[in-house]
């Protein structure tokens, strides 16, 4: 590593359905800073806001980040990203930097279920949820909404029972109403719960099992922070599960992680610009593309 | 129809966007043109009796409105497409209209075209067994018997041997010119995009044979020719499944980085890469239809007398054809695509993405329902597919 090349930091932003996420590593690949915040169509506008927090942890400006890389549903509107990969790609590179010998990656985001075949830390197949929020942390708030609960009391609560409801219906807005219908029915509260985990879990391993599921498997995204839902997903898998100590940022690590990739190639190739501007702005939101 | 040099490829755009715009003005002159629906019904027959064949496709960017009421939404919604277009009166240029039993809905919809469709003088539905064995081409050369008896009675004239054969030729010409324009996919980059290709093929299926063979000499001039050509993408893929007859599809493929150089899909390579061979009878045009063309609609598992089933040999047998096409246009991987509810289609997935797999040619499978807005949600999908080829 030459002396520029040690000097510089590097950034990768996760501009996800509900939440957003920035990571800042150094040219060891170690994180110096990390922060999550709430997405929503105006949060989202404000991918520099977060950029801002993460640089104020670390303790660094902006000019000494050699390369951005921005990744998740909202990647294309970050104006200051010098390039954008997918989240399945950056999801892989980042749990693989955490667990190397990861070989499937399970992540559960606000809207979307993704599971990532890993070979060699890299990505080699993948499959996601279409266009539907059942098996999504969306799921979890509806339901969490028509019990009057708060998300993470939820989790708690379900840990109570061994005993699940079985919830049927797969489908968001129906699984509502069954759970009404059990609620009025006198079913136990945590059983409901747990229930609700166990039909989320169902869901995301059917979508597993189509690419096969091979151990180690990490489980990332909001929704793996929630004990009833780890302990449902182990169950239906019937392996245990990994999660990292902060499984919303293994997106925007990964996405740090090539952007040093990056930024190594092009100085070695000797076409990294040292004096490019830059300069963070609020991202541009294009509303009504019809995505999930 | 002389095509001007250097206007090939924006005459096939400008009747990709308004199909009907040539076959309406051969209609006022007094020549009739027959609508068929997927690629069974032979071409030649409606040629070689002085009508134009048109092939009939749905449009993806129109929402399906009226088609509701007459079948559910379980229903292929590329046909349901179709009826809810004929029933908007959007195929009023149209005298007949011919299907045939390429799957049972391609059997239904012209059933329903009958019921639903005015202003139709001319139905017909052949006949398509499921097989390629030796009796089921002897059942299909009948059928398409039928087929030139009805059309013949139609038409007022008599299918003589030297009209069949005229006709067979120009088709012939037709499918090697347009071997020629995919030949031009073969370098590296490429010397036109899919989508260019695309708007093409759908011109080829809107015009008269012959010019349909000018405008593919046109477009193959201007292209060797171009200065304009694409860019070097990262990868090299092919496009596999049923029916894709919007460029939006290749649109997106080609902006997440890579370069679609081949397809196997029946608007492109399935309806051009095998000819009608001598002698130019019925025989013969069982033959190309039912066993040439490589549609998963007919099934070619086992041989007719082989009880024990080789895995292997059964892939090689059904898919070699796809081998050959990856090998000639130095393929990296593959997007396999369908419709949704395409059950003859999407029985073939997981047994071809296993063939590919064991020619190492990554894949992925994504399913749409005949809709541009259902493509948003693949962009990703694709694009972390073209990431991982890196």
């Amino acid at each position: 590593m030459n002396d520029l090349a040690s000097e510089l930091f590097f950034a990768g932003i996760d501009i996800g359905s509900t939440m957003s996420k920035a990571v800042i590593t150094d040219a060891n690949n170690v994180m110096r800073s990390y922060v999550v915040g709430p997405t929503g169509a105006e949060h989202r506008r404000r991918a520099n806001r977060v950029m801002e927090e993460a640089l104020g942890k670390a303790g660094i400006t902006l000019d000494k980040i050699a390369y951005i890389i921005s990744t998740g549903y909202g990647r294309v509107n970050v104006p200051f990203a010098d390039k954008q990969v997918t989240e399945l790609t950056c999801h892989a590179r980042g749990v693989a930097s955490l667990f190397p010998d990861v070989r499937t990656a399970i992540d559960i985001g606000g809207q979307d279920a993704k599971v990532l075949r890993i070979k060699n830390g890299r990505l080699v197949d993948f499959l996601t949820n279409d266009k539907c929020a059942a098996g999504t942390g969306r799921f979890l708030e509806v339901a969490a909404e028509t019990l009057g609960l708060e998300l993470n009391e939820m989790g708690r609560i379900s840990l109570q029972t061994d005993t699940p409801v079985k919830i049927n219906s797969l489908c968001t807005i129906f699984a509502q109403q069954e759970i009404i219908s059990r609620l009025s029915e006198g079913q136990p509260l945590p059983d409901i719960l747990a229930g609700v985990y166990i039909a989320i879990a169902t869901r995301v391993v059917k979508l597993a099992r189509q690419l096969r599921v091979e151990t180690p498997v990490v489980f990332t995204g909001g929704v793996a922070k929630n004990p009833g839902m780890v302990k449902a997903m182990e169950s239906v898998l019937g392996v245990p599960v990994l999660i990292p100590q902060e499984p919303l940022i293994t997106g925007a690590l990964g996405a740090a992680i090539l952007a040093r990739e990056q930024a190594f190639q092009l100085i070695q190739r000797g076409e990294y610009d040292t004096h490019r501007e830059k300069m963070l702005s609020e991202a541009y939101i294009e509303y009504g593309e019809g995505s999930g | 129809m002389a095509i001007a040099i250097n206007k090939g490829l924006s005459l096939a755009h400008d009747i990709y966007e308004d199909r009907g715009r040539r076959v309406r003005e051969l209609r006022k002159a007094g020549r009739k043109t027959i609508g068929y629906i997927c690629l069974y019904p032979p071409v030649e027959i409606i040629t070689a009796l002085g009508m134009v064949p048109f092939r009939i496709f749905g449009n993806m960017s129109e929402p399906i409105t009226l088609a509701d009421q007459v079948s559910t939404t379980v229903v292929c919604p590329f046909l349901r497409s179709i009826i809810d277009l004929g029933m908007k009166g959007k195929f009023d240029f149209l005298d007949g209209v011919v299907g045939a039993h390429t799957c049972d809905i391609g059997a239904g919809i012209i059933v329903q075209w009958r019921d639903y469709v005015k202003d139709a003088p001319f139905t017909h539905l052949i006949d398509v067994p499921h097989t390629d064995h030796p009796p089921a081409v002897e059942y299909f050369a009948g059928q398409l018997n039928s087929f030139k008896r009805h059309l013949e009675e139609y038409a007022g004239q008599k299918l003589t041997d030297d009209k069949l054969k005229k006709a067979v030729e120009l088709h012939n010409t037709q499918r090697k010119l347009v071997r020629q324009l995919y030949d031009l996919r073969k370098p590296d980059p490429p010397l036109l995009t899919s989508a260019e290709n695309l708007e093409v093929l759908v011109a080829l299926f809107s015009l008269p044979v012959e010019e349909g063979n000018d405008l593919l000499e046109g477009v193959i001039r201007q292209v060797s020719e171009r200065s304009d050509r694409p860019g070097r993408k990262k990868a090299r893929l092919l496009v596999w499944g049923p029916v894709f007859d919007n460029t939006s599809l290749f649109k997106l493929i080609e902006s997440a980085g890579s370069s679609v150089v081949v397809d196997d899909t029946c608007v492109g390579t399935r309806a051009f890469w095998a000819d009608v061979k001598a002698p130019y009878d019925l025989q013969a045009l069982a033959q190309r239809y039912l066993v040439d063309i490589k549609c998963p609609r007919t099934y070619r598992q086992a041989e007719p007398a082989e009880t024990k089933r080789d895995y292997d040999k059964d892939l090689d047998s059904r898919f070699n054809y796809i081998k050959k096409a990856i090998v000639d246009w130095n393929v990296s991987g593959a997007v396999l695509q369908s419709v949704k509810y395409c059950d003859t289609h999407g029985y073939e997935v997981p047994n071809l993405r296993h063939y590919l797999d064991t020619l190492g040619i990554p894949s992925i499978y994504i399913e749409h329902d005949y809709s541009e807005r259902s493509l948003a949600p693949i962009k990703t999908r694709v694009e972390a597919f073209v990431e991982t080829l890196g």
